[in-house]
């Protein structure tokens, strides 16, 4: 693992989410039973050799819900994530290159939006549009881009002041073309790194809005709600709750372990 | 750090002293005697104890225990008297006079009157007032009351729910509402009421409790004081119970069939109630859309779907099947209705007789046209299961269903008020008055009302008008029995369960009815008493 | 000073109307207000009714005209009343002609969930400092990684499972605390000093739930800080003059190392606002977390934006005193070097 320079931390995240996406992405092949499939003469039965992880209170296979919610869960994270950094790059860039007015409007917003409660407003608006997967990815989105924005900002500061940066821009060299070939990816650590750590985020947002009803809605299965439909056996079904409950566990914890090693792997001041 | 290690463990140590645990009781002690408290658990906080304002259960559970009204129904869902001691109705069954019982008071001394009821009645058809359930009381043309013992409504047309409407109506203390703007007073968070309780004290948002009143219309309980705490997470709820910190909570048929029995120690000290419930499910075409505008489509539907199956898979077992839409045991459900079998043949033959063949990939298709459609449901998970095992069934003899599920307020407004669905699953409450007018009758379609399937006909509108007309109770059963027989066969929307009510109690509290009568297990609840050795002894070392 | 103060402050007035009008906005993205409930889905409630209702509260108005109405009474400070619970004030008490006092929904559930929160800051900050401190001293060691590995697992339990796992442990299994609620029920009847341990009895795992999350993320920064300082000249040359290594670090790496975090303090405040309605929901505590939740269920638009308005401006306040506690605590700051 030449990759993480020996960081141990990073290491095990890595192989953590290496697991977790193979699972994900061959969930078809790997799930023993359609997932969706009720059954009702095989209502909460404990793991056995049939149902590895038992099933649940409407006889489904544990372990086949298991697999395909690593998909949505992940996926919920991946594209909100996705749409947060888009945004927070596009809005970012032009406040940090443009700097002046520009500048000012989107940093009052970025300070507006971080005043109110985000899970507040993401309560409400799941709320109040219908809890679908999309708009939830949408909506976890829409309210997390402003830490991007203020990465991208500062670090498109501090190198418009570099001499190469300058020089290509008295040069004549289009604004898009600076920012592309020169800024973007000179700025592209720290996005990557919040980018991982905001994935975590999002799968624990998730299984907190499935906790008041407000997450993926049945009968697609995702962690949160797995779980969430675990935890009324909680002292009688111990396996509904306990397995979506360590996959939450074991998969935030294998990004933020990633993100925080990729921090100190790619930052030169660690050096 | 070894030090902080210390300091947890004896932590630890010290909160572990404090509480010894529970000692073995022996539950048969089963003198009655009066006092004790009750806690049960509430799912979510009453938002006011008024109740022609409030409309949630919560408020209502609460307030029924604090209030009267003039009539109201026994424990097989007759009517008896409560604040009147009689009601009589005139031959022309256009006025009904009500005798009020002599002597009654308020739980603060004042005397009860039929001032205090024509009081109530002006304040519920005041256009003012926030309710929602105004207007049956509006139809009163005149309302009178020659003295303090005597009520007298009269009504232009008559109209036979008028008796299920004064036993829902709880009736106010003029002496204190008089002065007060009814939409925002003081008295809906501290009320003074006349039945067998009265509010002690309601700790925001934590909990509720009521005290005995010593002068209630109707007598005196046993136990001393209701706690009703507010636990809105059932999980929550859930492990209270099985701590023994609280007395009594709705339970799901899971923990009712599976939990109970796997734990031992918690089944020993509590005790199981199942109870008709106070609601149906159903399944309900769209009688404007092709093809449920046949009735031979709907009844195969009907005939297609093996409603045992879903009984026992969505609430393993604890419901029953109807075919009507009234209470199972009470008069106005008709024993000799049967619900539609499951038969996948006759289904399959029905759907021939109007038109459809199998085709290759084995579904039903009809001038071109695939049998399918989409059934809508809010966010419930009984009703979605019940969808899902309902799409298996009709998959098997040829139809495509799929499956959607919205959330409630667009469920509502972009869907069910435009007419725009195929099928619902959704659930209406069995009324203890016969009256579906409503819901039923053809002129109530517009949108925001409640026959919103479209049904029409008109044998059924006549006998829905009659029914309201005549306040003879066996010629009304008559004229619901023949509307009930009419509705099943023309099958507008699939009977699928009427599930139970289903309650934990614990054993310390004594005097509930079991097996519960129709009116359900908390009907009696101010004669369930807590024998003396069986109390909380931190709760009555007052 | 003043003067950026007051500029601050006026500053705080186009944020609020910024936040209000976003928040109006959200509420009437989709259909539906008060009187589309489920439980208003009952025959006996008729659709007049509810028309006449939905004209009392004025929801059959276009929004801009609500919203305009709405703006009109917060510039007398008149948060409104409640839709769902009664005409309840929804920020402060009032009292009616009678003298009866009708409490607000804020103003009763504010206080426990800033009570909360306030306990929480303070021991995630408390924890983070020590726990950071370590890492940063033994940097790379096998303390260090567990540290670190530990304060991940706390961020990535879903809060609400390891609740219910521990509600089961310390309160069925073991009954060594209460399981939910705040109070017990004869609380009451308790001395001063009795309901004082009673509450923190009750507090125990509801703060202890709601701090984990914040635990990773503070404790980083005091390490990342810490790092940064013992790399800095003075640091170095204190340790040349001599000076015992536990002396370098509390008296002046700490210092300097925990400066930053009081600005963290002012931000942290929504994220900590925002994830007490799961806390609340589970452990039956009537907070503004649960007020909120409740509020989104019913539609009960006064309530709604009295929530958002309030934790937003509660977010400002701390900002702000975070700020000014920085600049009073940096001494460069303090005497003026610095702007």
């Amino acid at each position: 693992m030449n990759l993480f320079k020996g960081n141990l931390l990073a290491t095990v995240g890595f192989i953590i989410i290496s697991i977790i996406l193979f699972v994900a992405i061959f969930a078809p092949l790997l799930s023993p039973y359609d997932p969706n499939y009720i059954d009702i003469n095989s209502i909460l039965l404990p793991p056995s050799f049939d149902h590895l992880m038992g099933t649940d209170g409407l006889g489904r296979d544990v372990l086949s819900r298991m697999l395909y919610g690593a998909r949505i869960s992940l996926f919920v994270g991946f594209v909100a994530v996705g749409i947060a950094t888009l945004i927070g790059i596009f809005l970012g860039s032009i406040a940090g290159f443009y700097g002046g007015w520009l500048d000012s409007i989107i940093m009052r917003l970025v300070d507006i939006m971080l005043s109110i409660p985000s899970f507040f407003l993401i309560l409400a608006v799941i709320a109040f549009l219908t809890p679908s997967i999309w708009n939830i990815m949408i909506v976890i989105g829409l309210t997390s881009w402003m830490g991007v924005t203020r990465l991208v900002r500062a670090e498109f500061l501090s190198l418009r002041q570099r001499d190469y940066v300058l020089a290509s821009i008295v040069m004549g060299t289009s604004n898009t073309k600076v920012i592309t070939k020169h800024l973007l990816p000179n700025s592209l650590t720290p996005i990557i790194v919040s980018s991982v750590l905001g994935i975590a985020s999002a799968v624990l947002i998730e299984s907190g809005l499935s906790f008041l009803g407000l997450g993926v809605q049945a009968p697609t299965a995702s962690w949160g709600n797995i779980l969430t439909d675990g935890k009324e056996y909680i002292q009688f079904a111990w396996w509904l709750s306990l397995f979506p409950g360590l996959a939450i566990l074991v998969t935030v914890l294998g990004y933020n372990l990633l993100g925080e090693g990729l921090r100190d792997v790619l930052d030169p001041k660690n050096k | 750090m070894k030090q902080n290690f210390l300091l947890i463990c004896s932590l630890i140590f010290i909160i572990s002293c404090s509480n010894n645990n529970s000692e073995v009781i022996d539950y048969n002690d089963n003198n009655l005697s009066t006092g004790g408290v009750l806690i049960n658990a509430m799912s979510a906080e009453p938002s006011n104890l008024i109740s022609m304002i409030a409309g949630d259960s919560a408020s209502s559970a609460i307030a029924s225990k604090i209030f009267n009204s003039l009539i109201r129904y026994d424990e097989n869902l007759n009517f008896t008297s409560d604040i009147a001691e009689s009601w009589k109705i005139s031959n022309d069954q256009k006025t009904i006079t009500f005798k009020i019982k002599k002597g009654l008071e308020w739980s603060d001394g004042e005397p009860l009157t039929s001032a205090d009821v024509y009081f109530t009645w002006k304040l519920i058809t005041n256009p003012n007032t926030r309710t929602p359930y105004g207007s049956d009381y509006a139809l009163v043309s005149e309302a009178s009351t020659p003295d303090a013992n005597t009520f007298i409504v009269t009504y232009d047309d008559n109209y036979a729910p008028a008796l299920d409407t004064w036993a829902s109506l709880e009736i106010l203390p003029k002496h204190i509402l008089e002065n007060e703007d009814i939409n925002s007073t003081f008295f809906s968070r501290k009320p003074t009421g006349s039945n067998y309780y009265k509010l002690g004290d309601w700790v925001s948002g934590q909990q509720v409790n009521l005290i005995k009143s010593e002068n209630g219309v109707l007598g005196a309980a046993y136990i001393e004081k209701l706690t009703s705490r507010i636990i809105p997470d059932t999980s929550s709820q859930f492990l209270e119970l099985s701590a023994g910190n609280i007395d009594l909570m709705n339970i799901n048929p899971i923990q009712f069939k599976r939990v109970f029995p796997a734990k031992p120690k918690l089944k020993n000290r509590t005790a199981l109630y199942k109870e008709m419930g106070n609601g149906y499910t159903y399944l309900g075409f769209n009688l404007k859309r092709e093809p449920f505008n046949d009735k031979k489509v709907r009844q195969a539907i009907n005939y297609a779907i093996n409603k045992d199956e879903v009984i026992k898979g969505v609430l393993l077992g604890l419901g029953e099947p109807i075919s009507s839409p009234y209470k199972p045991g009470t008069r106005w459900s008709d024993p000799s209705l049967k619900p539609y079998e499951y038969s996948p043949k006759k289904a399959l033959n029905l759907l021939k007789e109007a038109g459809y063949k199998m085709s290759d990939d084995n579904f039903l298709v009809k001038d071109g046209k695939t049998l399918e459609f989409e059934i809508i449901t809010n966010q419930n998970k009984q009703r979605e299961m019940t969808a899902v095992l309902i799409q298996r069934r009709l998959k098997e003899i040829g139809i495509k269903v799929s499956i959607r599920v919205i959330e409630w307020a667009s469920f509502v407004n972009r869907f069910i008020k435009p007419g725009d669905f195929d099928v619902v699953v959704l659930g209406w409450s069995l009324s203890l008055d016969p009256d579906q007018f409503n819901i039923w009758h053809s002129s109530q379609q517009g949108p925001g009302q409640f026959n919103f399937v479209g049904y029409d006909n008109k044998k059924v509108d006549q006998l829905l008008e009659k029914g309201r007309r005549e306040l003879n109770l066996d010629k009304r059963e008559q004229i619901y029995h023949e509307f009930s027989r009419q509705l099943l066969d023309d099958s507008p929307i699939v009977y699928l369960y009427a599930g139970y009510g289903l309650t934990a109690v614990n054993k310390r509290i004594k005097g509930i009815k079991s097996p519960a009568p129709p009116a359900g297990i908390y009907h009696n609840s101010q004669d369930w008493f807590i024998p003396k050795s069986l109390r909380r002894n931190e709760l009555t070392n007052k | 000073m003043i003067k950026y103060l007051i500029k601050r402050i006026l500053w705080m007035i186009p944020m609020l109307i910024g936040i209000s009008l976003i928040s109006f906005f959200i509420m009437h993205l989709a259909p539906g207000d008060i009187t589309s409930s489920e439980a208003a889905f009952n025959p006996k409630a008729s659709e007049e009714s509810r028309q006449k209702l939905r004209e009392l509260y004025n929801l059959d108005k276009p929004v801009i005209i609500q919203y305009g109405l709405w703006l009109k009474r917060m510039v007398e400070l008149d948060f409104g009343n409640s839709f769902a619970s009664h005409q309840r004030p929804v920020l402060w008490e009032k009292k009616d002609a009678n003298g009866n006092v009708i409490k607000g929904l804020i103003q009763e559930s504010l206080p426990i969930t800033l009570l909360i929160n306030l306990i929480g800051i303070f021991l995630i900050f408390s924890v983070s400092i020590v726990l950071g401190t370590i890492s940063a001293v033994k940097q790379n060691s096998v303390v260090d990684k567990s540290i670190t590995f530990f304060i991940f697992v706390a961020f990535a339990i879903p809060g609400f499972w390891l609740a219910l796992l521990l509600m089961y442990w310390t309160g069925v299994v073991n009954q060594w605390l209460p399981i939910s609620g705040l109070h017990s029920l004869d609380y009451k009847s308790f001395s001063e000093i009795g309901q004082f341990f009673d509450l923190l009895k009750h507090l125990i795992l509801p703060v202890s739930i709601s701090m984990l999350s914040g635990l990773a993320g503070i404790s980083l920064y005091v390490r990342n800080g810490m790092l940064d300082v013992l790399h800095q000249d003075f640091i170095t040359t204190a340790r040349s003059k001599g000076l015992k290594e536990k002396n370098v670090i509390f008296t002046h790496a700490l210092k300097n190392a925990i400066l930053p975090l009081i600005t963290i303090i002012g931000l942290s405040i929504p994220g900590l606002i925002g994830g007490s309605v799961i806390a609340e929901s589970i452990f039956a505590i009537p907070g503004m977390g649960k007020l909120f939740y409740d509020s989104v269920l019913m539609r009960d638009f006064p309530v709604i934006m009295g929530i958002l308005t309030i934790g937003s401006v509660l977010t400002l306040i701390g900002t702000l005193i975070a700020d000014i506690g920085y600049a009073w605590a940096d001494p460069r700051i303090r005497k003026g070097l610095v702007k």
